[in-house]
């Protein structure tokens, strides 16, 4: 699904992001990347959304060499994955209905395919009730899987979700992990990105950990030589 | 970009201008102004060039005759001067006519001061008032009429010619670089309006790039957005334009002499330059404001 190999991000103003960074996340995985701020996470996401550019090394996404794809296929590439944001970033002015079909509208469907979807991916976040609401009326859980809803609409293969606890009460923070499980377990890779170690120690999934620009720690690894120990 | 997706962009950018409604006003605001002033510096200067057409339809040249040349002869001078090409008018004037004028001029009523100058006696030579089509070649045609036997002198209006086609090309030039500069200025604030816009819609397009909006399809709503706001303002200032312009030539006329070009018979084409004008600094400013934020290969979908 993901590949890096021999990874390394330096932006012009110096900065050394990743420095030979090798990952492989397979189709159907749930990881939660953790590390402080400013350890790289941000340029990893970034260079799986095709937002950067490595300076060397590759990156292999849905058997696509990220290097060799050219500017225009970028929104295509784009297609294949959901996006959650930590700040929901939902547009105010939409109801959560056209929230959600908005996503829709980008890629071009047409209406009778949005009046179809878009119930069906709400009735999934277990938001049927308020397709009508702005959401100014929601709580932050609640916008939230308004933002999941809008990242699942086009049926990604991966979902990215960069801190999606993070502006959320404590409490709900399990309830949209939860979610994220569920759609893990239809067989939609996930890559979460997030601070909380509650959430971590609670879900038992792999978990790799950034810091300084490196991977210093991923328990799929230490699970392997386990193995190989025993 | 399919054609359904088309429909809901211009939807998109119908509904951007009414929920930026306050940005929208602004904009139209903008262009209004500067439409309306480069119409006026268009209008100002089509008056200029209307006024010297007049100043230069007057302007009458006297060619004396040589003192004495017989009348008849003067006469067939006079054909051979309206042979000449830049020659507009060619009026005949006797002599006797000429000093006629000096009376009157002169307040003599009764003809005594100069009783004993008429006739036979009359010391002005025969003259023609003479206009020209084209001021400029003052120059090359008074050396034609001089060259024609008979004629004495033509009182010099090489300076006035040559400084009235100095002012026409002064006003033609002013015009044109006027217009440029407005223009420009407008294009650059209509971008600017329009990017005020795009700074509190970031949310949109960062979200739009996220799942996988080409920039074609980003760029289309501004587009629209500006085409409209662009026909709206050329629509609304060519009738403030005409408003105006009405208002003031009734007040010039009423104070001066001069009297103003009438615009309302080219009111078709102005609202038509208007609008065009119009819609292509709303869809260049779109183009303009956009461009910014489509330059990175993501455009800001992680950070922002």
């Amino acid at each position: 699904m993901i590949e890096f190999q021999n990874v390394s991000k330096i932006y012009s103003n110096g900065t050394r992001a990743l420095k030979d960074v090798s990952l492989k996340v397979d189709k159907g995985e749930f990881v939660f990347i953790v590390g402080s701020s400013g350890a790289g996470k941000s340029t990893f996401l970034k260079l799986i959304m095709c937002e950067e550019r490595p300076n060397s090394g590759e990156i292999i996404v849905n058997g696509r060499e990220l290097s060799t794809l050219k500017k225009r296929e970028v929104p295509f590439i784009r297609r294949t994955m959901g996006i959650v944001f930590q700040d929901f970033r939902l547009i105010d002015t939409m109801t959560v209905f056209e929230n959600v079909a908005f996503a829709m509208h980008i890629v071009g469907a047409s209406n009778k395919e949005i009046r179809k979807r878009v119930p069906y991916i709400l009735g999934l976040v277990n938001l049927q009730n308020k397709a009508k609401c702005h959401p100014a009326e929601l709580s932050g859980g609640e916008q939230q899987r308004v933002g999941l809803a809008r990242a699942l609409v086009n049926n990604p293969k991966l979902i990215i979700a960069d801190e999606p606890t993070g502006n959320i009460d404590p409490a709900l923070s399990f309830e949209i992990v939860d979610l994220l499980n569920e759609i893990n377990r239809r067989g939609t890779t996930i890559l979460m990105v997030t601070h909380e170690h509650t959430l971590v120690k609670h879900f038992h999934k792999r978990v790799v950990e950034i810091h300084d620009g490196t991977i210093v720690a991923d328990t799929a690894s230490q699970k392997e030589e386990e193995r190989h120990e025993d | 970009m399919k054609i359904r997706s088309l429909g809901y962009l211009f939807k998109e950018g119908v509904k951007n201008i009414w929920s930026n409604r306050t940005m929208s006003i602004a904009s139209v605001g903008v262009l209004v102004s500067c439409l309306l002033l480069t119409g006026a510096a268009v209008v100002f200067s089509y008056n200029i060039n209307s006024a010297m057409k007049t100043i230069e339809g007057n302007n009458s040249v006297r060619i004396y005759m040589t003192q004495d040349l017989p009348t008849l002869s003067a006469i067939k001078v006079g054909e051979e001067i309206k042979k000449l090409d830049n020659i507009k008018t060619c009026e005949f004037v006797p002599k006797d006519e000429a000093i006629q004028q000096y009376m009157k001029i002169l307040g003599d009523k009764n003809g005594t001061m100069l009783q004993g100058m008429t006739g036979k006696d009359n010391p002005l030579p025969d003259a023609f008032k003479v206009s020209f089509k084209d001021l400029s070649k003052y120059k090359d045609t008074a050396a034609q009429i001089k060259k024609i036997p008979g004629v004495a002198t033509i009182n010099d209006y090489s300076d006035v010619a040559a400084k009235l086609t100095r002012l026409d090309k002064v006003v033609t030039m002013a015009g044109f670089w006027i217009i440029l500069l407005l223009s420009l200025v407008s294009l650059f604030i209509i971008s600017n309006t329009i990017r005020v816009t795009m700074f509190s819609r970031r949310v949109e397009i960062s979200i739009m790039k996220s799942v996988g909006a080409t920039n074609g399809f980003i760029r289309v709503p501004f587009i629209v957005e500006g085409i409209i706001i662009g026909m709206l303002s050329g629509a609304l200032s060519s009738f403030l334009l005409f408003l105006i312009y009405d208002k003031m030539v009734g007040s010039i006329t009423s104070i001066t002499l001069f009297s103003p070009v009438d615009i309302s018979p080219m009111a078709g084409k102005i609202l038509l330059a208007f609008m065009l004008a119009g819609t292509l600094f709303g869809a260049v400013g779109g183009v303009i404001s956009i461009s910014k934020y489509l330059k990175k290969e993501g455009g800001e979908i992680v950070g922002w």
